[in-house]
């Protein structure tokens, strides 16, 4: 039977282009097989070929597994799928006459240098970025975590992909009952592959979240730390730079990752700054729609009349105004995202000169539609991973307020904070501190205490140790 | 017990919204009419009744804290199960009226402040879409989404009601109880209808979580809400003296005192409408209520939106489209007035007897069903 593991996997492998296979004389005779383009030519040539062509006497595999043991990763292979996993991940497999195998450990490290991640730029704080090697990833965390409670757990998911995927947590601070359940629904995973982080979050999403997505997303390792500290899980996945954490509320996307190396009263300022421009850049348009249609009276009255009189030869009604503006706007930001960096600020000059200036000359678009949609635009930046879906936001709100005024604004806004308030993110909900009211963790709200008084985990996350030092 | 549970923080912020969101539109012009410049002593002593009964209703909450019986299972365990659901029938009108009467003046507001041309329908659909919506995410949505909005709604309330200060005339809300006491008494059981917001908790009883303090905060939250209503109507009273009866959406009035100078613009009607937040809140939870009354009623399934009862209380709540407030008002005050008096003054009263008795009941069951289990074993055993 176990001679049937080297001619199945031969067979397994048999129209492979990239297969080595190279029979040994050792004492014993041996098989080493591994794959050209994901092996490293060195790794193998110097943990296994070269150890092997020094053995002349070994008495069986395990023999020459003690051996090789001192210069690699190496384990015992029992069963073909693992022996083919390994394969396929760039070990190299050594085989006996009787199908013993023996899996060392030759990948290749096609890794890009670690560097600060475009997403996450700070003007103080750590640059170090997360990259798209699982292992590199998780040394970054553990550089930063010199503890035993620092564990992992390694699932592979994905038929074709074998993806390694990593679920990291503090022992002594994660509940334990959040861990196994994220473990039990990644393990759950049935696909056929993973191509990055994001595919995890979908199965992660419980209730599949309509809008909001309940997964936080980091690239920097410090902020990984962080939320672990504070009892969350950090998802890995091999390939993608983007770290998974767990459970996710809301107040994270107003949070910066600068936030914890500032002055604690720049930082209020700045979450404050950011939760009103969040806000304009939603109703801002809405609002600038709903009372040009119905409740002009709201305007004082100089303002109304520089409105008039730039809107007055404008063929669009203000809604149809307001919508052109804005679906023009997130054209220009979509083409943008696509386009390669030098054409991108082609791009941009295009959009801000040509469609914005020279609309506004030909009389197409009122200089006060483009200046606010341009405004709200900038706005909605402020919270860049939800800016697809507060601009989807944005567009349904201007919509409403042409058609249904104030009395509709008021009644979808109620509609959204409902839909927020109702979500939970791993026993967590979704607007904590904030709905419900968490005292205990307004610390790190808007406003934010300076660390050193920061004495105590968030009670809004699901943790065993609620006190940080003391 | 329900799923859908919420604490007793957010029901006492909840109960401080619901009682800013009725009685600021045409409350004060009725009493007005009725009492004159007294009225802020009828809605004074309509409180005091309130508080008496929302002591007892609060302790039901607690004797029930372990227990979390609901009410249709607390009055059939006592009551029996005919009398039970006919007070979820007195409830179940109660809710739609009440939310007929304050859709109609809501509606009336937006019409005369904001848009003439909103139309009827188009005003009470989308208030039914989103109390559908708030069934569909549960009671806790509307709960939580009470406290994120108080700040600003409380901040709106208050910034509305002190911006005439300046203009108004205490002295004529002198002399007091000129009207007469007996007509400021029989005026607060009369508009008895617009007061007693605490009924909701009786179809939450059993989402309330209590853990320890369960008077101090929802007794603050009241008496908060007391004070601003009666300075609310004192104000409005003082400001416009014998007039006010004549001017039926009070807050709207008052409004018009937030800016100095009309060309500064009208920023009175946003803070109007973050104020009507706390009325489409009040109207959502009352359709939960009523919704909640026909499930228990109809004891239909309660996992999914029953098409049937959310059809029902939408029609019922296009009412207005062909009686006038006045009318219904008056409809219900010479006919159902004692009726609702039992749900609203009675039952609070009793409620924490009830819950006790039915408590002893449900233990009583629950004891007995293991003797009775024993009982079986020893005569399996000797084969009787």
């Amino acid at each position: 039977m176990k001679q049937n593991m080297l001619t199945k996997f031969m067979q397994a492998t048999s129209g492979d282009e990239d297969v080595r296979v190279r029979k040994i004389e050792c004492g014993i005779s041996v098989t080493v097989v591994c794959m050209d383009t994901m092996s490293d030519d060195g790794k193998v040539s110097s943990y296994v070929l070269q150890p092997l062509a020094y053995i002349n006497e070994a008495t069986g595999l395990t023999d020459i597994y003690t051996r090789l043991m001192a210069g690699a990763t190496c384990t015992k292979v029992t069963s073909l799928e693992k022996a083919l996993e390994n394969y396929s991940n760039g070990h190299t497999i050594v085989f006996d006459d009787d199908g013993n195998a023996v899996s060392v450990d030759t990948r290749t490290s096609l890794v890009r240098a670690i560097a600060e991640p475009p997403t996450s730029m700070v003007l103080r704080g750590p640059r170090e970025g997360f990259v798209e090697d699982v292992k590199i990833n998780i040394t970054l965390l553990r550089k930063r975590l010199k503890t035993p409670d620092f564990k992992y757990v390694n699932i592979s998911v994905g038929k074709y992909t074998n993806t390694a995927v990593s679920v990291c947590y503090i022992d002594s601070v994660a509940d334990k009952a959040v861990v196994d359940d994220i473990i039990q629904r990644i393990s759950a995973i049935k696909t056929d592959g993973i191509m990055d982080s994001s595919y995890i979050a979908r199965y992660l999403d419980k209730n599949k979240t309509l809008l909001f997505r309940r997964v936080g997303i980091t690239e920097k390792p410090d902020i990984a730390v962080a939320k672990m500290l504070e009892g969350r899980v950090a998802i890995i996945v091999d390939g993608s730079p983007m770290v998974l954490t767990l459970p996710y509320l809301f107040m994270e996307d107003i949070q910066s990752p600068g936030d914890y190396y500032e002055n604690s009263t720049m930082t209020a300022l700045s979450r404050t700054l950011r939760f009103i421009s969040v806000l304009a850049s939603l109703l801002l348009p809405a609002l600038y729609v709903c009372l040009q249609v119905y409740n002009y009276q709201i305007i004082p009255i100089k303002f109304l009349i520089t409105l008039m009189n730039a809107s007055e030869s404008i063929p669009f009604s203000p809604l149809s105004e307001m919508l052109l503006v804005l679906i023009i706007f997130d054209i220009l930001r979509e083409a943008n995202l696509r386009m390669p960096s030098a054409v991108g600020i082609s791009l941009s000059l295009v959009g801000a000169i040509v469609l914005g200036d020279a609309a506004v000359k030909a009389g197409l678009l009122g200089a006060p539609a483009v200046m606010i949609g341009a405004l709200s635009g900038i706005g909605l930046f402020t919270l860049p991973d939800n800016t697809l879906v507060l601009s989807l936001l944005r567009l349904l709100l201007t919509f409403i307020g042409g058609t249904m005024g104030l009395l509709g604004v008021t009644l979808a806004m109620m509609a959204v904070i409902f839909y927020l308030a109702s979500l939970q993110s791993n026993k967590s909900p979704f607007l904590a501190p904030y709905a419900p009211a968490v005292p205990q963790d307004l610390q790190d709200g808007l406003m934010q205490d300076p660390v050193p008084s920061m004495k105590k985990r968030p009670r809004s996350i699901s943790n065993k140790n609620k006190t940080r030092r003391g | 017990m329900s799923k859908d549970r919420i604490s007793i923080n957010q029901y006492a912020l909840m109960y401080l919204l619901l009682i800013a969101g009725g009685k600021f539109l045409n409350l004060p012009s009725i009493l007005a009419a009725d009492v004159g410049h007294d009225s802020w002593l009828t809605i004074a002593f309509s409180f005091v009744w309130d508080a008496v009964c929302l002591v007892f209703l609060l302790w039901a909450i607690k004797i029930n804290k372990d227990s979390q019986l609901d009410l249709s299972a607390i009055l059939s365990k006592t009551v029996g199960k005919v009398v039970s659901k006919i007070v979820l029938v007195i409830f179940f009108v109660m809710f739609v009226v009440r939310t007929n009467i304050l859709l109609a003046a809501c509606y009336k507001m937006f019409a005369v402040t904001f848009d003439v041309s909103t139309n009827w329908i188009v005003f009470v659909l989308p208030v039914v879409a989103l109390s559908v919506l708030t069934l569909k995410l549960g009671f806790t949505s509307v709960a939580r989404a009470s406290q994120l909005l108080f700040g600003i709604i409380f901040i709106c309330v208050v910034s509305l009601l002190f911006s005439p200060i300046a203009q108004v005339e205490f002295g004529s809300l002198l002399p007091i109880g000129e009207a007469g006491w007996g007509k400021i008494f029989s005026t607060s059981f009369l508009r008895s209808f617009w007061f007693t917001d605490y009924v909701f908790i009786y179809l939450l009883l059993d989402n309330v979580k209590v853990k320890n303090k369960v008077f101090s905060p929802v007794l603050t939250a009241f008496a908060v809400g007391a004070v601003l209503t009666v300075a609310m109507n004192a104000i409005f009273v003082a400001l416009y003296g014998s007039l006010a009866s004549q001017f039926d959406l009070a807050m709207s009035k008052i409004g018009v005192h937030f800016v100095s100078n009309s060309s500064n613009g009208r920023w009175d009607w946003l803070t109007l409408s973050v104020w009507l937040i706390s009325v489409f809140i009040k109207i959502v939870v009352f359709f939960y209520c009523a919704y909640k009354c026909l499930e228990k009623i109809f004891e239909f399934n309660s996992d999914k939106i029953n098409f049937w009862a959310v059809g029902a209380i939408t029609l019922l709540y296009m009412l207005p489209m062909f009686i006038s407030t006045e009318i219904a008002l008056n409809t219900v005050v010479q006919y159902g007035l004692l009726v609702f008096a039992l749900v609203q003054y009675v039952l609070p009263i009793a409620m924490p007897f009830l819950t006790k008795a039915a408590q002893i009941k449900t233990a009583a069951e629950k004891g007995e069903q293991p003797q009775k289990a024993s009982a079986d074993k020893v005569k399996e055993k000797i084969g009787v």
